[in-house]
């Protein structure tokens, strides 16, 4: 198991190389100017050309680079050009924002998902299975800056249940952290949960139909026994692989959805830098949430050798 | 040297001296505070990114550090030059010196006294790497003969030196001297305001507390424009990045914040009915508006440029880029403004596709494609472009929209010739700064529209100068008038029409006066 751990850190040294050298790359030939964003439209080229000095832009794309590279090694992800902080301390400050989103938004898409997929497994061909699946369906069809907004209307103007926005840390105060974040988590989870909902049920409906499941039927067991002791293994290894997915997702943040809800998160940040054409930012950002990612993909497949020994032995 | 001294309380001299009296209406406060304490939280439209006002140009920056900033000069609420941090200002005869005696017992949010090595030292930086340091070009060196002395010595007169050092797009905010080498966005934020730091969360929130150290200036009763009698009735204010217009008006009626900046035309009227909320504002606060790119083919045809002028409908143009909330202005001016002008106007809002139709056959046009370069960030840019293509093709121009996001339109006009012939934009304080701050980005060496050889229209350029350099105020007004006609005449910008700046507040604040940019100063909250 442990050489399998090592095995895959391994692989994820060149990965994050690759990642750094294309975000690095991509950016500098996107078009658009950060020194055009500073100073407005109607600045002088004099005066652009001294910005783009001492935001260092001026320097040619492999000076840039060996730069890059060089505060690299050092841990350094660089500075922020429009906010004027370290990268790295920045990212460090705002991911327990987008961690704890994605967190809640998971347990609920575990909790919903399954439990609806595997409901409508359960009634196959009822009107439960109907009803689950047009939830489902829903959940995948609704955009949700559509629902995030509803559900302000809804929660916060009418009602006055829940906050319109905003994000309270979770160690200062839990019952404000929960009010702030179950918009925006609900937001971000609709879709995953349809998701999720419809693989459950798809997988739950294969198994069930398998002989070994009928051999139990025939055998007089509870239909309970059969799903939790026979039925429900099989069908968590697709779905832990998902789950992993998921998560890589809800941890990337949402732009849209953090935005909604004035959520200074990790998917802010990004697209803010992208939006400023703040390159340390994009780089750093992006080299930090890919190492994130690879980390937890990392993780899933130890649970997965974990779950399925065979994987170890391939 | 016999001097001329200009003290704070005769603003209405100093504004006439710099031409800009008589717009607007002057905040005379009966009221400072009604009552001390409370928290605020504004809800603000845009992303803060940066509270370094001497390196920013946004918006979202000013509405902030322009409560925790001063300046030695700043605009009133006619946006007339006055004087902040500066207690009174000698001019000599030969209008070369500038003679500034600082407001005595101010002190900075570090406890240290303002003394005139901050403002030597927020000049330095500010020459160094602001953003509009060319305001500081015609100064050829600054002394400081004392502590409460700051002389300034320009090259040569200059009669709108104190237009351009108190211009307030980027201000030359006053910090402490040992912050003169700060690199740019790396400014420590402590300043003389009434309002200090508390916490700053990038694209989230900026929390402020009340300096209780803040000495106010008594020279005026009341707020006006940044400067006068400020006073922070409020023990915190929070200003929110609240992007999202819905969620922005939603979280000022649920009372989440007690005031919110641009309010969707479209949600105006709701919130008017609500009893619990004030509805203000500003009438004149931008100008839509769109260059046209001199070096890039059909536009380099000075007919052809005629003749899509010519097709437009102002009006049109102006009800679907503003839900219908705007202002006709014929003027790179606002009406009320010392150098308003109507000279040109028989250009503007021609609708007239006929006469478009003659002057492009007079041009020789062959049909090239007319490049609009928008984007659809800023929704009032493209649906200003999208109709004004829509009156072009009327006129049998090929108009094409070229729609790219905020950042990659914005670098493509500021460094490309090629491959746009128009740019869709809106000058937000830039006309409210004055006549020769409007057309100075028409002006060398700005020329946003990209004259051939990067020289601005010659006869255009000679009465910019006059508008910059005249000690004669009616000379000036007589220049900004021409000025302006020769750039309807060779349509080097085109102005569609004015917007206002609509915001709204709970029903229990007081005090609020809208203005380019949010003063938290003076405003209460009734019990």
């Amino acid at each position: 198991m442990l050489a399998y751990a090592l095995r895959r850190i391994a692989q994820a040294v060149p990965i994050l190389f690759l990642v750094s050298l294309i975000s690095f790359g991509i950016m500098q030939l996107v078009p658009g100017d950060p020194a055009a964003m500073l100073a407005g439209p109607n600045a002088t080229p004099a005066e652009l050309a001294q910005l783009r000095q001492n935001l260092g832009l001026d320097r040619s794309f492999l000076v840039q680079l060996g730069i890059f590279y060089g505060n690299l090694l050092h841990g350094d992800l660089g500075h922020s050009l429009i906010l004027g902080q370290p990268v790295l301390e920045t990212v460090i400050e705002r991911s327990p924002i987008s961690i704890s989103l994605a967190i809640y938004s998971l347990v609920l898409t575990i909790l919903f998902g399954i439990s609806i997929g595997m409901v409508a497994a359960m009634r196959h061909n009822r009107i439960l299975d109907q009803i689950a699946m047009v939830i489902a369906l829903i959940g995948v069809s609704v955009p949700n800056f559509w629902l995030g907004l509803v559900m302000i209307v809804l929660f916060s103007v009418q009602l006055g249940w829940l906050p319109t926005g905003g994000y309270v840390p979770f160690t200062e105060d839990p019952l404000g952290w929960l009010r702030a974040a179950t918009m925006p988590a609900v937001a971000m989870a609709l879709m995953q949960i349809g998701l999720l909902a419809r693989l459950t049920r798809s997988t739950m409906l294969e198994i069930l139909g398998q002989d070994y499941i009928r051999t139990a039927r025939a055998k007089g067991l509870r239909e309970t026994t059969i799903i939790v002791r026979h039925a429900m293994s099989n069908v968590l290894m697709p779905i832990v692989t998902v789950i992993g997915m998921i998560l890589s997702v809800l941890l990337s943040g949402s732009v849209i959805v953090e935005t909604i809800f004035a959520v200074p998160g990790i998917g802010a940040l990004l697209g803010n830098a992208i939006l400023a054409r703040d390159y340390p930012m994009i780089q750093g950002g992006l080299l930090f949430v890919a190492s994130a990612l690879l980390l937890l993909n990392i993780a899933v497949d130890l649970i997965y050798a974990w779950l399925d020994p065979r994987v170890r032995l391939q | 040297m016999k001097m001329a001294r200009i003290k704070a309380r005769l603003l209405a001299c100093t504004a006439v001296a710099a031409g800009l009296l008589s717009w607007g209406v002057a905040a005379a406060q009966a009221e400072i505070c009604g009552r001390k304490g409370g928290d605020l939280v504004f809800g603000m439209e845009a992303k803060l990114s940066t509270l370094d006002q001497h390196v920013n140009a946004a918006n979202a920056t000013r509405n902030v550090a322009m409560n925790i900033f001063e300046t030695l000069m700043t605009r009133d609420e006619n946006m007339a030059p006055v004087l902040d941090l500066a207690d009174s200002l000698d001019i000599s005869q030969d209008g070369k010196t500038y003679t500034f005696k600082l407001r005595p017992g101010v002190k900075f949010h570090n406890g240290k006294p303002l003394t005139s090595a901050d403002v030597a030292g927020s000049f330095a930086r500010y020459k160094r790497i602001g953003i509009d340091r060319s305001a500081l070009d015609a100064i050829d060196r600054w002394e400081t003969p004392d502590d409460a002395t700051f002389r300034i010595i320009l090259k040569e007169p200059r009669a709108t030196f104190l237009e351009s050092i108190s211009a307030s797009t980027v201000p030359i905010v006053i910090v402490p001297a040992d912050q003169s080498n700060a690199e740019p966005t790396q400014l420590k934020p402590i300043g003389t305001g009434p309002f200090e730091l508390v916490e700053f969360v990038a694209d989230s929130h900026v929390k402020v507390k009340r300096f209780d150290g803040y000495v106010p200036n008594k020279s005026l009763k009341g707020i006006s424009g940044f400067a006068g009698q400020k006073e922070a009735c409020l023990d915190t204010v929070t200003f929110r990045t609240l992007a999202e217009p819905g969620a922005r008006t939603a979280a000022l009626e649920t009372g989440e914040v007690q005031i919110v900046e641009d309010v969707p035309t479209l949600s105006r009227e709701r919130l008017s009915k609500n009893k619990d909320i004030k509805v203000v504002q500003l009438d004149y606060a931008g100008l839509n508006l769109t260059y046209p790119n001199f070096s890039q083919a059909p536009t380099d045809n000075l007919k052809v440029r005629q003749a899509i002028l010519a097709s437009l409908n102002m009006e049109d143009i102006m009800d679907a880029a503003s839900d219908g909330a705007f202002s006709l202005n014929p003027s790179f001016q606002f009406p009320g403004q010392t150098y308003y002008s109507e000279a040109g106007s028989q250009l503007y809002n021609q609708n007239n596709p006929e006469k478009a139709k003659a002057l492009l056959k007079e041009a020789g046009y062959k049909g090239e494609k007319v490049v609009l370069l928008t984007t659809r960030d800023i929704p009032r840019a493209y649906t200003t472009a999208l109709v004004m293509s829509e009156q072009m093709k009327a006129a049998g121009i090929n108009a094409e929209l070229l729609v790219l996001d905020w950042p990659t339109a914005l670098g493509m006009s500021v460094n490309d010739t090629k491959g746009w012939n128009f740019f869709f934009t809106t000058w937000i304080t830039v006309t409210a700064q004055g006549g020769a701050q409007s057309l100075r980005n028409l002006a060398d060496p700005s020329n946003v529209h990209k004259p051939v050889g990067n020289k601005s229209d010659e006869d255009f350029m000679e009465q910019f100068r006059i508008l910059s350099s005249s000690p004669d105020l009616e000379k000036r007004k007589e220049a900004f008038a021409k000025a302006q006609a020769r750039v309807f005449d060779q349509v080097m910008a085109i102005p569609f029409g004015a917007i206002p700046k609509i915001q709204a507040t709970r029903a229990n604040v007081e005090g609020y006066i809208p203005f380019f940019n949010t003063r938290v100063s003076n405003v209460w909250l009734k019990q």
